[in-house]
C-alpha cells in the first residue's frame, strides 16, 4: 500500500468515521496529567517520562482493537508498510495529524516520525527551571502508545523522541526501531 | 491565602531586574531591556512558541473522542492508583502532592482535576467579565458549555429552598464523560462528572465566585446519565450579590 | 540588546541629562511603566517604556529619575482601591483611565481579565522643558537612535494622556497583552501568580508598546 493511499484511507475514516471532540478539551487534559506527574515526581522528569510512557503503553494496547475495528486495515507486508498506517492513518484519526515518515536506516527497521503539528503540546510552554528543556519529553505518551498498539500486533518497538519544539529544537521528532517480530519466535523448545 | 502585602513583593520583584544599574547612570535605564528577569527558555528558530500561535485557531478544531476517553481513563486510574491505601498517603504527606492528595482523599476517587481550572477560556467566551451570579450562570450553562461540549446545557435552576439561596443547579442529560467514558467497574459514573465539576468551579473560582461545585447522579428514564451540577457560592459571593444588588449592578 | 548597551553606556558618559531629546519633540513623549498583578496583587510582571509613535526612542524617562521605580510602584499601588470599587461596578475589561497621581502628574489605565489579572499602566508626560539646557540638544546627536526625532508629533497619542485617542491606544495596547496573557496562562505548568519571565512575552510587550503608545 503506498503512502498516498494510507493518506487518503486516513482522511476518509477521519472524516465519517470518528466521533469528535473539542480538541482543547484533549490538549488541557493531557496538559493536565503531565503538570501534575511533574508535580507529584517533584519534577523528577526522567521518571515522568517513565510514567508517560507507561500509561500510552496501556492505552496502546487498548486503541489497537479501535484502531483496526474503525480502519479495517489488515496486516502491513512490511515495516515501511506499518510506518505508514501509523503516520497517515493512525496518527490522523486519534489525534488529526499526519506526521512525515523519514530517514529510513538502510535495514528499513528504523525511521523518524517529524510532526509538523502537536496537538498535545499547543499552549505549551516548558518549566523554567533549567532542567525541564533537557530532560523532560512532554509528549513521551505517544511513545508508550505506538509500543503498546504495536505489540499487541506482534511488534515490538522501541519508540523514543530526539527532539521537540518544546524544547527549543526546530523540529519535533520521533525515533522508532523495530525490535523484532513477536510471532518470529519460536516457542520455546525447553528450558 | 492571604494577599501578600502589597507595597514590598512589587519591589522586591522588580528590583532584581536594575539593581545593577542604579548609582552610576542618572538616566533612567530601559528596563524593557533588563536581562535579569528573563528567562532561559529556549525557543525554536521558526519561532513555533506559544506566542505566534493564533488564539482562536484551534477554537473550533476537532479531535478524536476515543483519544480523550483514553487520556481521561489514564488520569482516573493515575489518581486513583495514587490514593491507594493509607500509608502511600501518610507517607506523601510531606510531598508537593500532599494537598492534592488530601483533595483526593477527601471526595474519594477520582478528583476533579484542579489544573484544568486556571486555564482561562474567557477570550474565546464574550469579553465581558461577569458581576453577577446569573450572568456568571449563563455564562457556564451556553459559552462554556458550548466550547467544551459542541452544546449548552439543558437546563440552569436556582433553589427554591429560602434556607440555600446560595445553591444553584446546571442540569446536562447527557453528559459527554459519562456517555464515552469507561472507567474501572467500581467506580462510580458520578466520578468522570466529577471533572467537569472541577472545571466550573475553576471558572467560578477564576472569575472571583468562589464556589464549591459537586456532580450529582440524577437518572431520569429518558436520561439515564443524567447529572445534575450543584453550585454553592460562598458567603462573601452572596454578600458581595447584595450589595450589587442594592448598587443596580447588572 | 547591543543596542540597549551602546544606549546604556552613553548614559554613563552623560551623567546629568534627564532631557535627551530636543525640547520641541519632547512634549509629547511619554513614560510608560506597565505591571500585571495577579488577583492577589502579587506582582507578576513589569516594563518600563517610553513613546515610540512619532519618532520616539522608546526609553523611559521618568521625571524621578534614581527614584522612578519606587515611585511608579507606589503610585500604581496607591490606585488599586478604585480598581477594585470598579472591578464590581463594570463589566468591561478595560476601565480607561481610572485614577491621578497629580504630584508626579501620573495617569493610571486598568485593564481587568475576568480571570482577575490586573493590567497597569502608568503614563507621565515629560517635564516641560522649563528647564532645558543647550547640552541636551547636543546629548541627543550622540544618541543615534533620535535624530529622527524631529519628526512631527501631532500622531502621537499620547499628548493628552485622557483624550478619546489615548484611550483607544491605551485599549488596543491592552487588548494586545491580554492576547499574550492567555496563552502564557493556557499553559498548563502555569500556575496563578506566578511571574511571567517568558523572553517572548516580554518581547510581545515591547512591541505592543511601540505600535499604539
Amino acid at each position: 500500500m503506498s503512502t498516498q493511499k494510507a493518506s487518503r484511507i486516513g482522511e476518509e475514516i477521519w472524516k465519517t468515521r470518528i466521533d469528535k471532540v473539542n480538541a482543547e478539551l484533549v490538549t488541557l487534559t493531557y496538559g493536565t496529567i503531565v503538570a501534575q506527574l511533574c508535580q507529584d515526581y517533584d519534577s523528577n522528569y526522567q521518571e515522568v517520562n517513565k510514567q508517560l510512557d507507561k500509561m500510552g503503553y496501556n492505552i496502546g494496547m487498548r486503541l489497537i482493537e479501535d484502531f483496526l475495528a474503525k480502519s479495517g486495515v489488515g496486516r502491513c507486508a512490511n515495516f515501511r508498510e506499518t510506518a505508514d498506517m501509523i503516520a497517515k492513518v493512525g496518527f490522523k484519526i486519534f489525534l488529526n495529524v499526519a506526521p512525515t515518515v523519514t530517514n529510513w536506516t538502510s535495514d528499513n527497521n528504523q525511521f523518524s516520525l517529524i510532526f509538523d503539528d502537536n496537538p498535545l503540546a499547543d499552549f505549551v510552554e516548558l518549566p523554567d527551571d533549567g532542567r525541564a528543556q533537557d530532560e523532560l519529553w512532554f509528549s513521551n505518551i505517544l511513545c508508550g502508545v505506538l509500543r503498546g498498539a504495536l505489540e499487541m500486533v506482534q511488534m515490538q518497538i522501541e519508540a523514543h523522541f530526539v527532539s521537540d519544539v518544546l524544547r527549543g529544537d526546530d523540529t519535533t521528532e520521533m525515533r522508532v526501531s523495530l525490535v523484532r517480530y513477536i510471532e518470529d519466535e519460536m516457542p520455546p523448545e525447553d528450558d | 491565602m492571604a494577599a501578600p502585602p502589597r507595597h514590598s513583593t512589587m519591589l522586591s520583584i522588580s528590583n532584581a531586574g536594575t539593581s545593577q544599574s542604579t548609582g552610576t547612570d542618572r538616566t533612567q535605564v530601559p528596563q524593557s531591556s533588563s536581562p535579569a528577569q528573563t528567562s532561559g527558555l529556549r525557543v525554536p528558530s521558526n519561532r513555533k512558541t506559544i506566542y505566534d500561535r493564533h488564539l482562536n485557531r484551534s477554537r473550533n478544531a476537532e479531535l478524536s473522542r476515543a483519544s480523550f476517553a483514553y487520556l481521561f481513563g489514564e488520569m482516573v486510574t493515575y489518581a486513583q492508583r495514587r490514593v491507594t491505601g493509607i500509608q502511600d498517603l501518610e507517607k506523601r504527606k510531606d510531598t508537593p502532592s500532599a494537598s492534592v492528595c488530601s483533595t483526593y482523599s477527601s471526595t474519594a476517587p477520582p478528583p476533579p482535576p484542579p489544573p484544568l481550572s486556571p486555564a482561562p477560556p474567557p477570550p474565546r467566551l464574550p469579553p465581558n467579565r461577569p458581576l453577577r451570579i446569573l450572568s456568571l450562570l449563563h455564562l457556564i450553562h451556553g459559552p462554556l458549555w458550548r466550547l467544551l461540549f459542541q452544546r449548552a446545557a439543558d437546563a440552569l435552576e436556582h433553589s427554591v429552598s429560602a434556607e440555600t439561596p446560595n445553591e444553584y443547579m446546571i442540569t446536562d442529560n447527557d453528559p459527554l464523560v459519562n456517555t464515552y467514558i469507561s472507567v474501572p467497574r467500581e467506580m462510580s459514573m458520578l466520578n468522570c462528572a466529577a471533572f467537569v465539576a472541577g472545571i466550573i468551579e475553576g471558572v467560578c473560582d477564576g472569575c472571583g465566585f468562589e464556589a464549591k461545585v459537586s456532580a450529582h447522579n440524577q437518572p431520569t428514564e429518558m436520561w439515564p446519565s443524567r447529572t445534575v451540577f450543584l453550585v454553592r457560592f460562598g458567603e462573601s459571593v452572596m454578600e458581595r450579590e447584595k450589595v450589587l444588588e442594592r448598587a443596580g449592578v447588572k | 540588546m547591543l543596542s540597549y548597551q551602546s544606549r546604556a553606556a552613553l548614559d554613563v558618559l552623560i551623567p546629568s541629562t534627564p532631557c535627551v531629546l530636543s525640547p520641541h519633540s519632547q512634549l509629547s513623549k511619554m513614560s510608560y511603566y506597565f505591571t500585571i498583578l495577579s488577583p492577589t496583587d502579587t506582582p507578576i510582571f513589569n516594563i518600563a517604556f517610553g513613546t515610540s509613535k512619532g519618532g520616539g526612542d522608546g526609553i523611559a524617562r521618568f521625571r524621578f529619575p534614581d527614584t522612578a521605580q519606587y515611585m511608579n510602584q507606589f503610585i500604581i499601588h496607591s490606585s488599586l482601591d478604585i480598581v477594585e470599587e470598579a472591578q464590581w461596578t463594570n463589566g468591561g475589561m478595560y476601565l480607561k483611565h481610572i485614577d491621578t497621581y497629580p504630584p508626579a502628574t501620573a495617569y493610571i489605565s486598568a485593564f481587568l481579565t475576568p480571570s482577575g489579572a490586573r493590567f497597569l499602566l502608568l503614563h507621565q508626560p515629560p517635564q516641560l522643558p522649563s528647564s532645558g539646557t543647550s547640552g541636551s540638544l547636543g546629548s541627543s546627536s550622540l544618541l543615534g537612535s533620535s535624530a529622527s526625532t524631529t519628526r512631527a508629533s501631532s500622531s502621537s497619542v499620547a499628548a493628552n494622556p485622557t483624550s478619546p485617542q489615548t484611550e483607544e491606544a491605551i485599549r488596543q495596547f491592552m487588548n494586545e497583552i491580554y492576547e499574550s496573557y492567555v496563552k502564557t496562562a493556557m499553559s498548563p505548568f502555569y500556575k496563578q501568580g506566578m511571574e511571567i519571565k517568558s523572553p517572548v512575552f516580554r518581547t510581545r510587550v515591547t512591541a505592543a508598546g511601540k505600535k499604539w503608545l
